[in-house]
């Protein structure tokens, strides 16, 4: 029920979900290129068992060729479509290729896939693998928003990228006493006044990365930032500037913008 | 409103903590079910951690935090929103043989698809006919292999006797198997071109159809009737009638798609596709066993007259499955006195 409640949105590579409660949340697709080496990958392993069980019915079977070949030649077809509807239907849209390459299938909605959506997917492989290579399939991928090939499609489910991801990490850069620019509070009061969410987190993105970013990188992007703000926002009086490097500039406004000191007027 | 990222993250991380440990609980657990008590913190967690995202989309410009709380969100999401079927659900034998019952009262629920690739097959055949009728020389351009061009010789072969020797059950039932994967392969692939608005289904019919018109008038012509029915109709009683499901899953497939939109409960309805695709595919098992084991046995071994009579059972067996096993349909018109 919740697929008719939902609304759905895609850009080129995500999947936009907004949720009865109007949380609006994205989802990473998955590209055509890990999703053939993940199918790849599935193809061997599905090569791998279908030889092993052919192995044991040749050896079981070695009075009666026939009726082995038989039972290979069932096998093998039933395998090849169960491997990839069972393993999604039970085990939350992954195969063992689509593990091992951080991918899932879902349902179009944002939520887990059922069985019949698995089945209805891997049996629409015998269109999407025509003419060779799985050509049809790609093709409907790359001209879909929702990078789905035809069995998506019907069934109603798209692959996502599901790496996991950690909370980013807490700096400490802010941890600083004394703010020179908080002797100039109309300035000081204009520069939060100009300052968009935007332009804000990007100046504290900016300075959390610090050590990420190489030396040359950084001292660029840091002097472009304190020049755009000293011209186009807040400029503050030359002589407090020349005396600051441009971290230490930008430390400052930053310390203005979210701190919750006021800023007062210079004592004496 | 500017997000102080650091305090914030400060604030909340505690909060996105629990989520994950409890996400991660539910996520190891088989079955999923949530009690009461983890029920209402994963509510309020997810309600928080909602609030949160928000926050960070409208108030900040951090796309790592965004893209870990959004993975977190939709992972609640999905716990809270999807319901997975019970173990003890899937692991009755009662609810699988319950195909058994579903494929017919599927079959007559979409039987106008039925209709559409019945009339498809039957112009296929009608012009595979005539033009074989009416233009001998066409048995060349529709007939691709030796033996359907040329039946005297392939039915005297038969009735000879020749490649009896290798007519074992062993290579018989290596035979039916490799029927049984080619035939579904087709029928699948009828079924699947429904993506096509139905066009790749109705011209696979088609050809399907033009084909047996064909050699069905290539051999009556040359005075072989009953030869082709006693070769043809064991299995092909069950085979034609399941390419002809292939057509109408094939069929109703497109319809699906073309209305989309309107169509609230698409869950319900590809499971009717699968219903029909499934029960095709075990008609076929049939056809394939009675191919290779039957039909290839032909008169001083099995007379004529006892293969037509054995396709005939089998095809009254058949309709009286598809026509009367399971629940009747409702009508959906309301009874008058109800209203």
């Amino acid at each position: 029920m919740t697929d008719t409640q939902s609304a759905r949105a895609s850009t080129a590579a995500d999947l936009t979900i907004i949720t009865p409660e109007g949380v609006l949340f994205r989802l990473p697709l998955a590209g055509p290129a890990s999703r053939f080496y993940a199918m790849l990958l599935d193809i061997v392993i599905v090569l791998g068992i279908v030889n092993g069980i052919g192995l044991l019915v040749y050896w079981s079977f070695a009075k009666v060729p026939g009726y082995g070949v038989m039972v290979i030649t069932l096998a093998e077809f039933a395998i090849g479509f169960a491997y990839g509807a069972l393993l999604e239907g039970f085990w939350n849209g992954q195969t063992i290729g689509k593990r091992l390459f951080n991918l899932r299938v879902i349902d179009q909605a944002g939520l887990p896939l059922r069985i019949e959506q698995a089945w209805v997917r891997n049996l629409m492989r015998i269109l999407d693998a025509l003419p060779l290579a799985y050509l049809v399939g790609g093709a409907s991928a790359l001209s879909s928003p929702l990078m789905q090939r035809f069995g998506d499609r019907v069934a109603g489910t798209l692959v996502v990228r599901q790496t996991a991801l950690a909370a980013p990490g807490e700096g400490n850069w802010a941890r600083q006493k004394y703010n020179s620019f908080m002797e100039y509070p109309s300035i000081a009061v204009n520069l939060r006044r100009a300052a968009t969410p935007e332009l804000a987190s990007l100046i504290q993105e900016a300075l959390r990365r610090r050590n990420e970013l190489a030396p040359y990188a950084r001292r660029e992007l840091y002097r472009e930032l304190a020049k755009y703000l000293q011209s186009e926002v807040s400029p503050f009086p030359d002589e407090l500037v020349e005396r600051l490097s441009d971290e230490q500039y930008l430390i400052n406004a930053s310390g203005i913008l979210f701190s919750d000191q006021r800023p007062v007027r210079a004592q004496g | 409103m500017i997000l102080n990222l650091e305090r914030f993250q400060a604030q909340a991380r505690p909060r996105w903590n629990n989520l994950e440990s409890l996400l991660g609980v539910l996520e190891s657990r088989p079955d999923r079910r949530l009690n009461l008590a983890e029920a209402q913190q994963l509510m309020e967690l997810y309600a928080q951690t909602s609030a949160d995202l928000n926050r960070v989309t409208h108030g900040a410009l951090a796309p790592e935090l965004r893209q870990y709380l959004e993975r977190l969100v939709a992972r609640a999401y999905a716990e809270l929103y999807y319901a997975p079927p019970k173990r003890s659900d899937i692991w009755q034998p009662r609810r699988w043989f319950r195909i058994f019952t579903a494929f017919p009262e599927s079959f007559r629920r979409q039987s106008r698809y039925f209709a559409i690739a019945i009339l498809v097959t039957l112009l296929g055949c009608a012009l595979g006919g005539l033009a074989v009728r009416y233009d001998p020389a066409a048995v060349d351009v529709l007939l691709p292999a030796d033996y359907l061009r040329n039946p005297g010789e392939r039915v005297h072969q038969e009735e000879q006797g020749q490649g009896e020797h290798i007519k074992t059950a062993q290579n018989e039932a290596a035979f039916s198997a490799e029927l049984i994967r080619h035939n579904i392969q087709v029928a699948l692939l009828a079924a699947a071109l429904g993506v096509t608005f139905g066009i790749g289904t109705a011209l696979l019919l088609f050809e399907n159809g033009v084909l047996l018109g064909a050699v069905a008038v290539n051999y009556t012509r040359k005075g072989f009737g009953l030869f082709l029915s006693a070769w043809l109709l064991p299995h092909g009683v069950f085979e034609i009638p399941s390419i002809l499901i292939a057509g109408q899953a094939g069929f109703y497939l497109a319809r699906l798609l073309l209305h989309r939109r309107e169509n609230r409960n698409v869950r319900e309805s590809m499971r009717e596709w699968l219903i029909l695709v499934a029960g095709l595919a075990m008609m076929l098992v049939w056809a394939g066993i009675m191919e290779a084991f039957f039909s290839q046995h032909h008169a001083p071994v099995l007379p004529y007259g006892f293969k037509v009579a054995v396709a005939i059972a089998e095809l009254v067996l058949l309709a009286l499955y598809l026509l009367l096993i399971g629940k009747r349909e409702t009508s959906p018109v309301v009874p008058a006195e109800s209203r």
